[in-house]
């Protein structure tokens, strides 16, 4: 059996992969996949301890997770839609006329 | 008493006259007059139901709505309630049967000269009366406050009635603006009056007076003068509600509204000058005599104010044109006597002319209504002349008017005229020497009074008509004649309820009005209690000396002013001799150029003072405050610069932050030791 701590690197790596493309990207699609990698990469450490304690509440709460994610897209689809229509672009730095 | 439980309605009654006027007046036939004639008519009745049971001995004086309950200790309850005592009940009379006939002359001034807005106008007149009804059974002096208010108010309602053309609405204006500037002294005297006191009731137990004399004998709790001694104390709160007094009566520095008010209606003129307005200022002074009783100094100052204005407005009252002006500089002036007689110790003497003056000045206003519309309107004395023949009742009825004015025996003027100047003459030379003062002024004044009082009638009535109107005047009926002849009537007899000279010669019983005045249920407000108030704390005392001596003095400048009057102007064709004063005759006809004094004091002095309130304002007052948020402004704009709306910012200083947090969390938790 995999020692939990392997999983739980693993889920640091794909939480910090997406967490830079958050932080180096400009393309709003490319946010809405980095985002669903650091959601994947919790559901990776929830069903790591639920095998670890053998309890299945974990793994019950990650399907949650998935459920909200798949919600969680299509709001994301549907912000990044009018973004096209108002600027021509998913480039996420254009829209910035409310600040200030 | 079954009277007093329906004296509210007193007041009720033209109030409702009021609010049916305003609401349906242009419904009613004669726009709401019969509505305003019945209220007075009813408030009459009631009124002298009142005065016959008070006449029986009875008073009262009972809280009837507390609108602000003091909560705790020391706090004080503000209420409505009654008072109604011999001075109440003979002040109601006069008020009501004056309204009423003023309403019913106003049938003949208004309705039958064709006038539009009626039904503001009798809408007016009924709060009018109400009003000043509403101040005479006031029980305390913040109730008597507000309605002496609201008799402001409806002043200005009524003088600016014509506010299409220039002069009533400026008029309005001032009269609002002169007496609300000594009304200002008076709400000060009032939270004055509370703030010492606790409780402004007039009478009854811990009624103001009354603790006002129980803490100068040392002996009343909860008595706080302000640290002063409680004679000057006294004297402050006493000059302070004189304020409102000064403004509301007309009297010298104030007075200058009043020959202004002549703008409006004249039945108006005859409401404000004879029995509301005008007379609720000496009608409040009277009313609170037991504080001022206390007050040697508030005396000595009533009574100079007084007598000065007495002469004053006398002097003024000779180089009129205009018949409305004489009147109105009579008022002043025979107001100016109430205050002397109020000053001097006089109680029932002023109070005593309070009543002679409001029936033989509502005459002579009515009358000189009476002459206005016989002369469509022409007001000034020049051009009439001659009326005598063409209008006998006004005739003959204004002569009675004029007579009791002048001071001629025995019409009503004389007997009370001549018991105030008797009053300011014997206590003057009992030992107050200031009071000396104004009886000269005071007597000085008597003689202006019958020469501008007959230069009048002759003028109007006598010799020959100098225009065509006066040759061929326009009618006048029944609602006009009416409160003429009442008033005519009145104005001859109503000096007799009081004849002491008379009593003193003959030794009958004539002093009714002395009697009337001097006991009652609430011994408080009786004259005796004044008089020993007056002893004791004000150091009146009487010198010995026959009224008919005083009296003899003054109807003998009296007629001589007459006299010069009939000689120079009871000619066929009168000069205007007035023109030979030369610099005099300029100086009073432009009022002693009180107005521009008073509007140079406004705009030179005031104004600047006004500026430099506002420099200081806006530039220290409002700076600070600007300044203080100019720094967060400033800050502000700066610092909105960390939202530059580019989503991967948040995320990198969310991301730094939470990094932060963990570190500091490792740090303090011990996870690197």
């Amino acid at each position: 059996m995999v020692p939990v701590q392997w999983y739980l690197l693993l889920a640091a790596a794909v939480f910090c992969i997406g967490l830079f493309g958050i932080l180096t990207r400009q393309n709003a699609l490319l946010f809405l996949m980095s985002v669903e990698l650091m959601l994947n990469a919790a559901n990776i450490n929830l069903v790591a301890f639920s095998a670890y304690w053998g309890n299945v509440t974990g793994q019950t709460f990650s399907l949650f997770t998935m459920a909200l994610a798949a919600a969680e897209v299509a709001v994301g689809i549907g912000i990044i839609l009018v973004l096209y229509r108002n600027f021509n672009d998913v480039d996420v730095t254009l829209a910035k006329e409310m600040r200030w | 008493m079954a009277a007093f439980d329906y004296a509210p309605a007193i007041v009720l009654l033209p109030f409702i006259s009021f609010l049916v006027s305003l609401a349906g007046g242009k419904y009613l036939p004669k726009g709401g007059a019969f509505g305003g004639i019945a209220a007075t008519a009813g408030s009459l009745l009631l009124s002298a139901w009142v005065f016959l049971t008070v006449s029986a001995g009875n008073a009262y004086n009972e809280t009837l709505y507390t609108w602000a309950a003091g909560v705790g200790e020391g706090t004080t309850t503000l209420t409505f309630g009654l008072l109604l005592d011999p001075l109440a009940a003979m002040m109601l009379l006069i008020v009501s049967l004056v309204a009423l006939l003023v309403h019913v002359f106003s049938l003949g001034y208004m309705n039958d000269e064709g006038e539009t807005g009626l039904p503001r106008y009798y809408a007016g007149l009924g709060l009018f009366t109400a009003s000043m009804l509403g101040f005479v059974v006031a029980d305390n002096l913040l109730m008597a406050f507000m309605f002496f208010e609201l008799v402001g108010l409806c002043s200005y309602l009524l003088i600016g009635f014509w506010f299409r053309q220039e002069g009533p609405p400026s008029a309005a204006k001032k009269a609002f603006l002169v007496t609300r500037f000594g009304d200002y002294f008076f709400l000060v005297g009032v939270v004055a009056v509370f703030a010492t006191f606790g409780t402004a009731k007039f009478a009854g137990e811990g009624a103001f007076p009354v603790l006002a004399e129980e803490a100068l004998n040392g002996a009343a709790e909860g008595v706080s003068t302000f640290g002063f001694a409680p004679e000057t104390w006294f004297t402050i709160v006493g000059l302070l509600i004189l304020g409102g007094v000064v403004g509301k009566s007309a009297q010298f520095p104030l007075h200058t509204w009043l020959p202004d008010a002549m703008e409006g209606p004249t039945p108006v003129s005859a409401l404000i000058h004879a029995a509301t307005m005008v007379a609720a200022g000496v009608y409040l002074v009277a009313r609170m005599y037991g504080f001022y009783a206390l007050s040697p100094t508030a005396l000595g100052i009533i009574a100079l104010i007084g007598g000065f204005t007495a002469l004053f407005a006398a002097t003024m009252g000779v180089v009129k044109r205009e018949i409305k002006q004489v009147l109105a500089y009579s008022t002043i002036s025979q107001y100016g006597y109430m205050m002397l007689g109020l000053g001097a110790g006089g109680y029932v003497a002023a109070t005593f002319h309070l009543l002679t003056h409001a029936f033989f000045k509502a005459l002579l206003f009515l009358g000189a209504g009476a002459v206005i519309i016989a002369m469509h309107h022409d007001e000034d004395m020049w051009n009439m002349g001659g009326l005598k023949d063409r209008m006998p009742v006004t005739y003959y009825t204004f002569l009675s008017g004029s007579l009791a004015l002048a001071g001629i025996v025995p019409f009503a003027g004389f007997w009370s005229k001549d018991e105030v100047l008797y009053e300011a003459l014997v206590h003057g030379l009992g030992g107050s020497p200031l009071l000396l003062a104004g009886y000269a002024m005071g007597l000085v004044a008597v003689f202006f009074t019958g020469f501008y009082t007959f230069r009048m009638v002759f003028l109007t009535f006598h010799g020959e008509p100098r225009s065509d109107v006066a040759r061929d005047p326009h009618g006048v009926r029944w609602n006009v004649k009416g409160p003429l002849v009442v008033l005519g009537i009145l104005a001859a007899t109503v000096g007799f309820v009081n004849m002491v000279p008379v009593q003193e010669l003959t030794g009958i019983h004539l002093e009714y009005l002395h009697d009337w005045l001097a006991h009652g249920e609430l011994s408080a407000l009786t004259s005796e209690h004044y008089g020993e108030l007056l002893h004791d704390y004000a150091g009146y005392t009487s010198a010995e000396l026959a009224s008919y001596v005083a009296g003899a003095v003054s109807l003998a400048l009296a007629l001589a002013g007459a006299g010069a009057a009939h000689v120079l102007y009871n000619v066929p064709d009168p000069d205007e001799h007035t023109e030979k004063l030369g610099a005099i005759k300029t100086v009073w006809y432009n009022n002693y150029y009180q107005d521009e004094y008073q509007v140079w004091l406004a705009q030179s002095v005031v104004l600047p003072i006004a500026r430099l309130a506002d420099k200081f304002d806006q530039g220290v007052v409002d700076g600070v405050v600007n300044g203080v948020s100019s720094v967060s402004l400033f800050a502000g704009s700066r610092i909105r610069r960390v939202q530059t709306g580019v989503v991967t910012n948040y995320a990198a200083l969310l991301t730094l932050g939470l990094t932060a947090l963990l570190v500091v969390f490792g740090l303090m938790g011990g996870w690197f030791a």
